[in-house]
């Protein structure tokens, strides 16, 4: 290909249904930008959705994009990337998507460690059916559904996916676009299943989680020269402890990938030519006679 | 004196063995030219808890159980509890008495027992108790007039990846039951083989025949998770995918499976999973969303008792108005079932077939009776099959100009671009979307999308496996079903037909979209139509009614004990409305 690829020829022109203000536009700007950086092409980027405010950004993404069901997301891209390995596949999803009705599959698309990036946009609340708690929401949040204030204690998808046997762990934060670039073009190289969790503020619903409180409540784990990315212990101490929220790449390690486990030496299932019938499927049969 | 039926029941605990032996006993009927069905009755755990593997072999195809049991093998007091009422009269019991006695009020007159040993022969002569059930094959062998050479080619050939000394041990429990015999009883069984021999045929499983299906109709990708009986499609699927580049994953929960098989089918893969009732009802939202973005998959539904946990073990068709009704919104969808293991195949591959020209989600509708069963069938004809793509678009970059993967059209199907293909690039959202895949909630685009996807049920007609008519369509009696209970139902027919009562047997191979032309003919101008299906509520006979309206001529047949109809059920019912000149009962 001659001609440059830019952010634009990932731009679709479907109008955006999020609020002014809100944290998903610097996570589908940083997308765009990281998307050309690698010089992706959309015909070769699959790009799945789930269902909530977060889920609406497959629509935005210029590639093949499936926006499924509900918290389901993951098990479609881990089966989009079997069919086809010369796919880049790219899921976004939000705190509930991922981390509520999705968490089981997020256990496994972690533990089975397929070639992908997955991008969580935490707002700590819900914002699409307005302003309920969500699994990441501060113990003692008040919303409709927890107007005595949340009881639930929040959940650490991070920490998780670290225990799960996660081998790209990150964390961004919306108003800081250029690591956010960074992370998820380290994230789509990566080999193996990437995520990056995006503090993403709601506007709208989340008046405590605000841009101004977030600033306030995050810290670089690159300032700390110390700090290895490679040692599990080092992202395990930063992710539990109180206080504090940790953003950068927290954690990489490399270990086969589902793909490289699954299908030795075909590239793309996709492609198999099964209009011509193997001359081998009749004898089958034989040990059934 | 020459018998050209029996049903031989081996009765025993899980585990012991008698799964292993029941095969076995089934190949060695096939062997001999017999024609084989098989039926597995066993309980929803690994070891103890009483099972039941019934053989039955005839000179004619059955697909179905007779009407008593010719033959009980008996491993314990349990089995002659639970199953001395469905003997024959005339029948016999083989009995092992190592360590229990039956008590003379369970006896019957007219059914004999032999008293065999079978435990002590095993471990006192051969001094190895696990071959137990060998010694009961040659008890078998002895009394049911079974050839000698194939009962110990076939035993030679299962035992033979265990060793040579292994081969001879059983080699020998099957002299040493004979023997028995021989030595201990002087009297005829009154059983013998009538003389056939095995061509070239086939003897298989159910759901090993869907797995072989659709392998050979192209599918590449599956994902399922673990649940009785449909596990075995999975399980065969894992063994020959991988062989010709496919992949099977066993998924986390069946949400994950639909899911998968959807990403799967969307990135341009032959797509199937399968499952049974409780997994059935997790993969209703993932459904739908391939019927909304028009993604072709394949789910193989292995029908169980219900409803909850059920009966995982025992066969049910409670399931159609799931498979038909279930989901919220309305989608396209199609539900064929097919009445044999041959049948299994071939509609396997047309259910790919239909899902992808029509980019619908396809239901195989099959039963615990059927999907767990062998039978006997000849050679799968590959030359048959052909894969239709449909509108997929995959080769090279599409014609310049606007691509709507959700192009109105007349048949209701758009072109359909995977990733990697330039120029096709779209959302697939299972929210409601333009032609271009653009959400929206606008009304008029809203009728259109709605009214195009609908119109898919029409144009697919053509390509629905059509009902299949057995006997004379003429006769005034009818009967309709669908499934495993083909067999029965037909083997129903020729008796009643031998005793002066002809009917007309309607298959149902479709059964969404309903066929309701066929069944509207088919029922107008009969006496009586008998719907013969294996549930509560009659589900089947519901929908008829719905077609047909409300008639006293349309009678429903029901069963729901988890067991499968066997023949005489089904004359019973008939006889009830239409007099036969002789008791139908008598083969």
């Amino acid at each position: 290909m001659a001609t440059t690829i830019t952010a634009k020829d990932f731009a679709t022109h479907t109008a955006s249904w999020w609020c002014p203000g809100c944290g998903d536009f610097g996570v589908i700007a940083a997308l765009k930008q990281a998307a050309a950086e690698l010089e992706l092409r959309p015909k070769d980027v699959a790009f799945v959705s789930g269902i909530g405010c977060s889920g609406k950004i497959s629509g935005y993404f210029n590639s093949y994009a499936l926006h499924g069901v509900h918290g389901r997301a993951l098990p479609a891209a881990t089966a989009i990337k079997l069919a086809n390995r010369d796919l880049t596949v790219i899921v976004a999803g939000g705190d509930g998507d991922g981390y509520a009705i999705g968490a089981g599959h997020f256990l496994h698309a972690v533990r089975r460690n397929p070639d992908m990036t997955y991008v969580v946009m935490d707002n700590q609340t819900y914002g699409l059916t307005k302003g309920q708690s969500s699994p990441t929401s501060a113990l003692g949040y008040v919303t409709g559904t927890s107007p005595s204030g949340n009881p639930d204690a929040p959940i650490n998808g991070l920490a998780i996916a670290l225990a799960a046997g996660g081998t790209f762990i990150a964390r961004g934060f919306s108003s800081e676009p250029k690591a956010m670039v960074e992370m998820i073009k380290a994230g789509v190289r990566h080999p193996g299943f990437a995520i990056v969790e995006v503090m993403s503020p709601c506007v709208t619903f989340n008046k405590i989680n605000t841009y101004k409180w977030f600033k306030d409540n995050v810290y670089h784990v690159s300032d700390d020269p110390a700090y290895d990315p490679t040692n599990r212990t080092h992202a395990f101490d930063v992710l539990m402890k109180p206080g504090k929220i940790p953003l950068g790449i927290l954690y990489h390690e490399t270990r086969p990938t589902l793909e490289s486990l699954t299908i030795k030496d075909n590239p793309a299932i996709a492609g198999l030519k099964i209009e011509e019938l193997s001359p081998k499927f009749a004898s089958i049969q034989d040990q059934y006679r | 004196m020459i018998f050209n039926d029996i049903e031989v029941m081996f009765g025993g605990q899980a585990g012991d063995g008698s799964l292993t032996t029941g095969d076995l006993i089934a190949g060695v009927f096939k062997h001999m030219g017999r024609e084989v069905y098989t039926y597995k009755d066993f309980p929803s755990r690994i070891r103890g808890g009483h099972t039941n593997y019934v053989i039955r072999a005839s000179d004619h195809a059955n697909y179905g159980m007779a009407d008593f049991v010719d033959c009980l093998v008996a491993f314990d007091l349990e089995a002659v509890q639970k199953h001395i009422d469905e003997m024959r009269p005339g029948g016999f019991i083989i009995f092992d008495n190592t360590d229990e006695k039956i008590p003379d009020d369970l006896r019957r007159d007219d059914v004999f027992i032999y008293e065999v040993p079978l435990g002590k022969i095993a471990k006192h002569d051969l001094g190895l108790e696990i071959v137990r059930n060998t010694v009961s094959l040659g008890v078998i062998a002895e009394l049911t007039g079974m050839d000698p050479d194939v009962v110990r080619g076939d035993v030679t050939k299962v035992y033979q990846r265990k060793g040579e000394a292994v081969v001879e041990k059983n080699i020998a429990a099957i002299e040493a039951g004979a023997k028995y015999i021989r030595e201990n009883y002087n009297r005829p069984s009154g059983y013998a083989q009538s003389q056939s021999t095995d061509g070239d045929r086939l003897i298989m499983m159910g759901n090993d025949a869907i797995g072989y299906g659709a392998l050979v109709a192209g599918c590449r990708f599956m994902a399922g998770y673990p649940i009785t009986p449909a596990t075995d499609v999975l399980e065969w699927m894992a063994k020959y995918a991988p062989q010709y580049g496919g992949v099977v994953v066993q998924a986390e929960d069946e949400l994950a499976a639909i899911n998968m098989t959807i990403g799967a089918a969307f990135a341009g893969v032959r797509s199937m999973t399968a499952t049974s009732g409780p997994g059935q009802a997790l993969m209703t939202e993932g459904i739908g969303l391939a019927g909304v973005i028009e993604v072709p998959i394949v789910v193989i539904e292995c029908a169980r008792a219900g409803p909850s946990t059920g009966m995982p073990t025992k066969t049910e068709q409670s399931n159609l108005n799931h498979l038909i009704f279930s989901g919220h919104g309305e989608i396209p969808r199609v539900v064929i079932a097919p009445g044999t293991v041959e049948e299994s195949f071939y509609l396997t591959v047309a259910a790919f077939n239909i899902a992808e020209k029509y980019q619908v989600p396809v239901f195989v509708l099959s039963e615990q009776a059927l999907c767990q069963s062998k039978a006997t069938l000849p050679p799968l004809e590959m030359s048959t099959v052909t894969v239709d793509r449909g509108k997929l678009q995959r080769n090279g970059a599409l014609s310049v100009g606007e691509y709507n993967r959700y192009a109105f059209s007349d048949d209701g199907v758009s072109p359909r671009a995977i990733p990697g293909v330039e120029g096709g690039m779209h959302l697939a959202p299972g929210s409601e979307h333009s032609d271009g895949g653009v959400i929206t909630e606008d009304a008029r685009n809203r009728e259109k999308m709605m009214e195009k996807r609908m119109r898919k049920l029409v144009s697919m007609r053509p390509d629905l496996p059509k009902p299949n008519i057995l006997g004379d369509a003429s006769s005034r009696i009818r009967i309709i079903g669908y499934g495993s209970n083909r067999g029965p139902i037909a083997e129903a027919q020729d008796r009643l037909a031998a005793a002066g009562l002809p009917t007309a047997f309607m298959q149902l191979r479709t059964l969404w979209p309903f066929p309701e032309e066929e069944v509207k003919a088919f029922v107008e101008g009969a006496d009586h139509v008998f719907i013969i299906e294996n549930s509560f509520t009659g589900q089947l006979d519901r929908l008829i009614r719905y077609v047909v309206g409300p008639r006293e001529t349309v009678h429903p047949v029901l069963k729901y004990n988890g067991k499968p109809f066997r023949p005489i059920e089904i004359i019973d019912a008939v006889a009830k409305f239409a007099p036969v000149r002789e008791p139908a009962g008598v083969r």
